[in-house]
């Protein structure tokens, strides 16, 4: 197990000739993107929209006997005025999830493998490359695209179809990653507004559901016709993703004071450090409020 | 010369007073989760009469692992001083309990996963995460543990399963059950949790 992270080099030569079709794959998008004249200039997020905001700065903790006080970490949290509209979305949510999805997605868990349904998974997430290739173009992030561009080109190829993700085995070594609309807004100094959790479709806010809209044309099943076959799909993929995934829910609404609350909180938490972890450069801790 | 010598005993004063850590923490995590994944492993303890076992084998590796003051302090942040020293080393408990009953399970059904130990970034001069990844069969879930470094031990203070921190998750929920009622209200939440768990 300990050797397992020193194995995920792969060999010097190998590494130099990826790092050749990297470079080459980098050059060719930068002048792409230079044709296509977007040159948005977006190197450091801005700080985002007050309601992202924290309460107010440096929390000066408590300290009990010897221990000093905390270097803490603010958590980030998100205007909630719908609560008592958003607390009963999540209410149907949460029975929609345990009376259908759940309940489907164990018997059609039963009858396919795990094995089978991973690879659906992979299908689906190659087919939604142009949602993560065009976002990354948006955000500046050639380096990411680049990744995609290639990550795309093995697994549609070697992968067959992209039921396969060799891309992110050591050979190729280009690790899975995942953006979105919500997230290029984010880069341009977009706050999320506030809390919205919709019905079926979960946790989001004003920036993400206007980013859900923009992606939505980047989705290729969007293009399928007639519409309840597109929805059949989709729906396919929900339920395929649910039952590689069943207990997540459970455990975080086990692990809750407040269930409501606590997703929310996951919700805000992962969506900001989905654009943190992009940028090298860590967040304003404390950004400007009014 | 004397500024020499100065200079020297400065250096030295310099060196003797770096925290000699580099590595240690994640070499502790290391310890620590081979530890855990010896008792999830461990043949003679396969059979579900040996679950309390293990159990209390979990528990006390959690013990050597947590820093549980830290963590259920960070918890409730600001708030801590609300609470007195009682009510505080109650909610140290409830907490803990809670958290027991809500992973324990969760940890227990894991069996061939593997675990990649990443790498450590440090936070601040006393602090760390050691950031780690569970694979299995399906998918990679990431995992980093946050350190503190109190007593010449490293002790995690929180984990961040996703990207989303389990301290500020609670402080979030904590937070906004303090803002309308008083603490005694929030450990009657959290007995009520306990006992339903």
């Amino acid at each position: 197990m300990r050797l397992y992270f020193f194995h995920f080099y792969p060999n010097k030569i190998l590494m130099r000739v990826i790092c050749t079709k990297k470079l080459f794959v980098l050059v060719a998008v930068f002048f792409a993107f230079l044709a296509a004249g977007c040159a948005h200039n977006v190197n450091r997020p801005l700080p985002l929209g007050q309601q992202e905001v924290a309460s107010p700065s440096q929390s000066v903790l408590p300290s009990s006997g010897e221990e000093q006080p905390l270097q803490e970490e603010e958590p980030v949290t998100i205007a909630d005025p719908l609560e008592p509209f958003n607390r009963a979305m999540y209410l149907f949510n949460d029975k929609f999830y345990f009376w259908l999805l759940k309940p489907v997605a164990q018997g059609y868990s039963t009858v396919v493998p795990e094995g089978a349904r991973i690879s659906v998974e992979n299908f689906f997430f190659n087919v939604e490359f142009p949602i993560r290739f065009v976002n990354y173009l948006l955000q500046a992030d050639l380096r990411d695209a680049a990744t995609e561009l290639g990550r795309f080109g093995v697994n549609t190829t070697i992968g067959i179809a992209g039921f396969f993700d060799p891309a992110s085995s050591k050979v190729f070594d280009l690790p899975k990653q995942d953006t979105d609309m919500g997230l290029t807004l984010a880069s341009y100094g977009i706050g999320h507004g506030f809390y919205i959790d919709w019905p079926v479709l979960g946790p989001s806010s004003p920036r993400d559901t206007i980013g859900k809209a923009g992606d939505y044309f980047l989705y290729l099943d969007s293009y399928i016709s007639p519409w309840y076959v597109s929805l059949g799909i989709r729906g396919y993929e929900e339920v395929n993703a649910t039952s590689l995934a069943i207990g997540d829910y459970e455990s975080l609404k086990e692990a809750a004071l407040d269930p409501y609350v606590a997703l929310r909180d996951a919700y805000v938490q992962h969506r900001q450090k989905g654009i943190r972890g992009r940028k090298s450069e860590p967040e304003p801790v404390n950004p400007q409020t009014e | 010369m004397k500024r020499q010598i100065a200079l020297v005993s400065i250096l030295m004063f310099l060196l003797s007073s770096v925290p000699a850590h580099a590595g240690v923490p994640l070499d502790t995590v290391r310890v620590e989760v081979n530890k855990v994944l010896d008792v999830l492993r461990d043949p003679a303890l396969k059979s579900e009469s040996a679950k309390e076992i293990k159990k209390e084998r979990l528990r006390s590796i959690y013990k050597d692992m947590f820093n549980e003051a830290e963590f259920s302090r960070r918890t409730l942040a600001r708030n801590w001083s609300l609470l007195n020293p009682d009510q505080q080393k109650e909610f140290t408990h409830l907490f803990e309990q809670v958290l027991e009953k809500a992973y324990i399970d969760k940890i227990l059904s894991y069996t061939n996963e593997k675990v990649v130990y990443a790498k450590e970034a440090p936070l601040s001069e006393n602090q760390v995460e050691v950031q780690t990844r569970i694979v299995t069969s399906s998918k990679e879930i990431s995992i980093s543990y946050r350190m503190i470094l109190k007593d010449g031990t490293w002790k995690v203070y929180d984990v961040v399963v996703e990207n989303v921190s389990l301290v500020l998750n609670y402080r979030t929920q904590f937070n906004e059950i303090l803002a309308k009622n008083s603490p005694e209200k929030l450990l009657e939440i959290l007995r009520k949790k306990v006992k339903e768990q």
